[in-house]
């Protein structure tokens, strides 16, 4: 997803607070599995009006779409306003949002727009051009206002509205994702009141005026958002009558919600979650294809665009032998079937092939097999041998060691470091698995050897090819780049340019795959899976709902708003959901009979104390 | 500890080890009094057992993921007694061998706690005046401070080890000892004898740590053996937070484990069970010894 910077923030969905309330959750747990819950379907409590809730755990950064950078912002801001153009469900090309129709001049630089009549803002004003053109302007005029989409205005030039339904950019280069522009158009009589856009985070005053199928009627931060549909919205009005993202910071506590009817959808399930929720009565599992890979970067030595090193990543790794060694013995067929539990693909080019025109794979004889003794020869090859305690050193003595920045808070990535510190240290190499709550900071500053890594793929892929040029590194050691691993590659980079200019849809493709085989031999970003969306929702409060891509893909965080937005509220939604007493239940009894055990115990050893005292 | 035992004093150093084997048996017998504090010295010893001789029963292995024998989550089995974890690495094996480091982590934090109550109780007792006003200033607002938010403070902003959590809960669960401490350092020193050693010319040195520190070692040791539960359990509970070692097994980590695969709402009732039983029951022992030898050494708490 291209507003996902940064991305190991935004797409291993981070839980702040999360810590402290796991306690807290724990100790609710046991009371929720206990305790009858009222029933949540809003039948009873407002009088037949259908919601649909949705569990979540990601804290949202801003709802203002100038700041918003996650993904549960962004997929707010999808829902909450227009853009110029959408993706389709069925297969991701564009198709008209809030333009109608595009075409571009002979000499690529000038692209006209042209506005739909038939769309209001949520206040009753028409929507025009003009809103348009004071979106981008302000985004490139005022650097507080660029900072989630600078990057898709940086190559323009000057964009004008000459009409209340014509739209006119101007650019610098030729640009070929001017029908991917994920710029969340906003209404200029609002919007212009704004003083500082760098503070204004749009969530003091409801309902917020949009013009997206649903408006933004409530929010309370970690607590739930919550949305009524836009009955005049020109593609159709959605048909539940509420939207609620509820907050739950533990996922087993919105599995737990889900069975038992008080959310109708739950995202990002581990394999035993969702084999158990396969065989529960009403509710349907969604295990489709991810537009995420999974990765292990190592770091190039970091270093700004002024050309200042900095960081402290293992020069060993800027051997393309190690490199090479150390990705040969993981193995990632392993990883598949262990960690996800076949709730993966196995990782071979950076895009996954859910995106087939620029699906590409290395073909066998440049592919990095899983191949442990050709590891271990490469090692020797690069000057690494293996000394009398096992553990290989280089040629200055000192024993070759690693450092592994992961997610502390992500499950997965935990697992797999532990993978990888079992495989290297069969080679001889120690590993070190740094996870921490925020590798933000280490991971800026470069202080990093290897690093799981991770992004969500649009389906244009230019943003994602972006953040590894030499462009995208920060201007100094201080500053903040688009940068993913400080990668500098000038052959990628002239690719990277070839395929910006490109307008014809297979050459680009082409272009694209040739950057992906560069990206794989230099060696630093490793795919190793393309792990699945697994979901599930009740059917017995939605009927129908629409998957991107349709034949097999995500609900959640989708780019665009067609799941929410197509939702069928099943007619019997008042159903409540029956079944006796959970596995939650039982193991809620037990823990309070073995809680109350221990308390009755210590209350009689206390008696006890209390009569010595008493002499 | 008498270090004068020079030679031809022999009479007086064996006298000295009689005296003491006798205290030993006279604790013995009145600990053997108190049947729970039994029950909880027969658990320990069996728990004591079971972790030390892991290394023979289940092997160092047993972490390994790469060389896991069976598939992910199996119920319990005859192969696999209580079930398998997300790798597929045997859960008894895991409680063995967690019990390691449950128990170490536990013992180690206990001790660093003690002794930094131990340090400051002594100090402030015997010193007084404003090094004592500032000292018991310090520990009421270690004692305010909710203990588990300060050690959580301090898991998250270091680095995730071991040593973090035993430094984590060492220096956050001091001040009860140090308080109690305190109170028994000026309860010896206002005796005749401690007079008595300050007329033939004891320094403080001496006072603190010939005469003072014996004197309060009973209430330490009793302190110790009931802090060691709460050093487990908030172990176990920084562990399940997230906070500990990832790369160690310990039971709080297992539990973490299975919360992070989802054990609890898939109902896989043999991962969460066990090593939440073994806490329990860790606890339960400690604490029931610790209560007997209070109960024993503690005057205040009378003889049986």
């Amino acid at each position: 997803m291209a507003r996902t910077v940064p991305s190991r923030n935004a797409l291993r969905p981070p839980r702040p607070g999360r810590r402290v309330a796991i306690g807290a959750a724990a100790v609710a747990l046991l009371a929720t599995a206990v305790l009858p819950v009222r029933g949540a379907v809003a039948d009873d409590s407002k009088g037949g009006e259908k919601v649909l809730t949705v569990a979540v755990s990601q804290s949202v950064d801003s709802l203002s779409p100038f700041l918003a950078q996650r993904v549960i912002s962004t997929s707010v801001h999808r829902l909450m306003y227009e853009y110029l153009t959408d993706y389709d469900a069925g297969d991701g090309h564009a198709v008209p949002g809030l333009a109608t129709a595009w075409n571009t001049s002979p000499d690529k630089l000038t692209w006209t727009y042209t506005i739909r009549r038939d769309a209001k803002w949520s206040d009753g004003r028409q929507v025009t051009a003009d809103d348009a053109a004071w979106t981008f302007n302000k985004t490139m005029t005022d650097k507080g206002a660029a900072t989630a989409n600078g990057s898709f205005v940086a190559n323009f030039k000057k964009v004008t509205a000459p009409g209340p339904t014509t739209l006119v950019v101007e650019l610098k280069r030729p640009q070929a994702t001017m029908t991917a522009l994920d710029v969340p158009i906003v209404p200029r009589h609002v919007w212009e009141k704004v003083g500082d856009f760098t503070r204004f985070n749009n969530d003091r005053r409801f309902p917020v005026v949009g013009d997206g199928p649903f408006v933004l009627t409530d929010y309370k931060v970690d607590q739930y958002i919550k949305l009524r549909p836009n009955k005049t919205f020109w593609r159709g009005a959605p048909q539940f009558d509420e939207l609620v993202f509820k907050y739950y910071k533990d996922n087993d506590a919105a599995v737990a919600a889900l069975r038992k009817g008080e959310v109708s959808f739950v995202s990002n399930l581990t394999p035993a979650q969702a084999s158990s929720l396969k065989s529960a009565s009403h509710i349907k599992v969604n295990d489709a294809p991810g537009r995420r890979f999974f990765a292990l970067a190592a770091n190039p030595g970091a270093q700004s665009k002024d050309g200042t090193r900095f960081g402290d990543g293992n020069p060993a790794l800027l051997d393309p032998r190690v490199r090479r060694a150390l990705f040969a013995s993981v193995d990632r067929t392993m990883l598949v079937d262990k960690v996800f539990q076949g709730h993966a693909v196995e990782g071979e080019g950076y895009i996954p092939p859910r995106f087939a025109d620029y699906f590409w794979k290395p073909a066998a004889e440049q592919r990095i097999a899983y191949d442990p003794v050709e590891a271990a020869a490469l090692l020797d090859a690069a000057g690494y041998r293996t000394g009398a305690d096992g553990r290989r050193t280089g040629k200055d003595g000192r024993p070759l060691g690693l450092r592994l920045l992961c997610h502390a808070i992500d499950p997965n990535d935990k697992a797999v470091s532990k993978y990888l510190q079992e495989w290297w240290a069969k080679l001889g190499i120690g590993l070190t698995v740094d996870c921490v709550d925020n590798v933000t900071d280490p991971w800026m500053s470069g202080e990093y050897d290897l690093a799981l890594d991770g992004y969500s793929v649009s389906p244009d892929p230019d943003y994602v090819l972006s953040i590894h040029t030499c462009a995208a590194r920060p201007a100094t050691p201080r500053a903040t780049g688009q940068t993913d691993d400080f990668v500098c590659d000038r052959p990628f980079d002239e690719l990277y340019a070839k395929q910006l200019a490109e307008y014809d849809t297979a050459k680009r493709a082409d272009l694209v795959k040739r950057m992906e085989s560069r990206l794989y031999d230099t060696g630093y970003i490793n795919v190793m899976a393309y792990p699945n969306a697994v979901e599930a929702y009740r059917t017995d409060q939605i009927e129908s709902i629409t998957t991107m891509p349709e034949a097999a893909g995500n609900i959640y965080g989708q780019d665009g708003y067609w799941s929410w937005w197509s939702a069928v509220p099943a007619s019997g939604s008042a159903a409540k959901p029956g079944g006796g007493p959970s596995a939650g239940v039982v193991l809620g009894i037990v823990a309070g009979a073995i809680v109350l055990a221990g308390a009755a115990s210590f209350v009689v050893l206390r008696r006890r104390v209390d009569a010595d005292d008493r002499e | 500890m008498t270090t004068a035992a020079a030679p031809g004093n022999d009479g007086s150093g064996s006298l000295a080890w009689a005296r003491r084997r006798d205290s030993l048996a006279r604790f013995w017998r009145a600990y053997r009094t108190h049947r729970a504090g039994l029950y909880g010295l027969a658990g320990l010893a069996v728990i004591a057992l079971i972790a030390l001789t892991a290394p023979l029963t289940v092997g160092g292995n047993i972490q390994s993921v790469t060389s896991a024998p069976g598939s992910a989550l199996e119920s319990p089995s005859g192969q696999f007694p209580l079930g398998t974890d997300q790798f597929g690495r045997s859960l008894l094996g895991l409680l063995i061998w967690g019990a390691r480091i449950s128990l170490a982590v536990g013992l180690l934090a206990a001790a660093l706690s003690v002794a930094i109550g131990t340090l400051v109780g002594i100090l402030a007792g015997h010193y007084g005046g404003w090094l004592a006003t500032a000292l018991m200033r310090i520990t009421d607002w270690f004692l305010v401070m909710p203990t588990l938010v300060l050690a959580i403070v301090l898991a998250t902003v270091m680095s995730h080890s071991v040593w973090t959590v035993i430094l984590a809960i060492g220096v956050t669960s001091w001040p009860t000892t140090a308080r109690l401490v305190r109170a028994q350092t000026i309860a010896v020193e206002s005796r005749p004898y401690i007079e008595r050693a300050r007329a033939l010319g004891g320094g403080h040195r001496h006072i603190m740590s010939r005469h003072v520190l014996p004197n309060v070692m009973p209430l330490v040791l009793a302190q110790t053996t009931l802090g060691i539960s709460n050093a487990i359990l908030t172990e176990a509970t920084l562990a399940f937070l997230g906070l500990g070692d990832p790369t160690v097994v310990s039971w709080g980590g297992m539990l973490q484990d299975a919360r992070e695969a989802g054990a609890v709402s898939s109902g896989h009732w043999w991962y969460l069970a066990p090593p939440g039983i073994a806490i329990a029951l860790v606890a339960l022992s400690f604490t029931l010894c610790g209560r007997a030898v209070e109960a024993v050494l503690n005057p205040k708490l009378g003889v049986r």
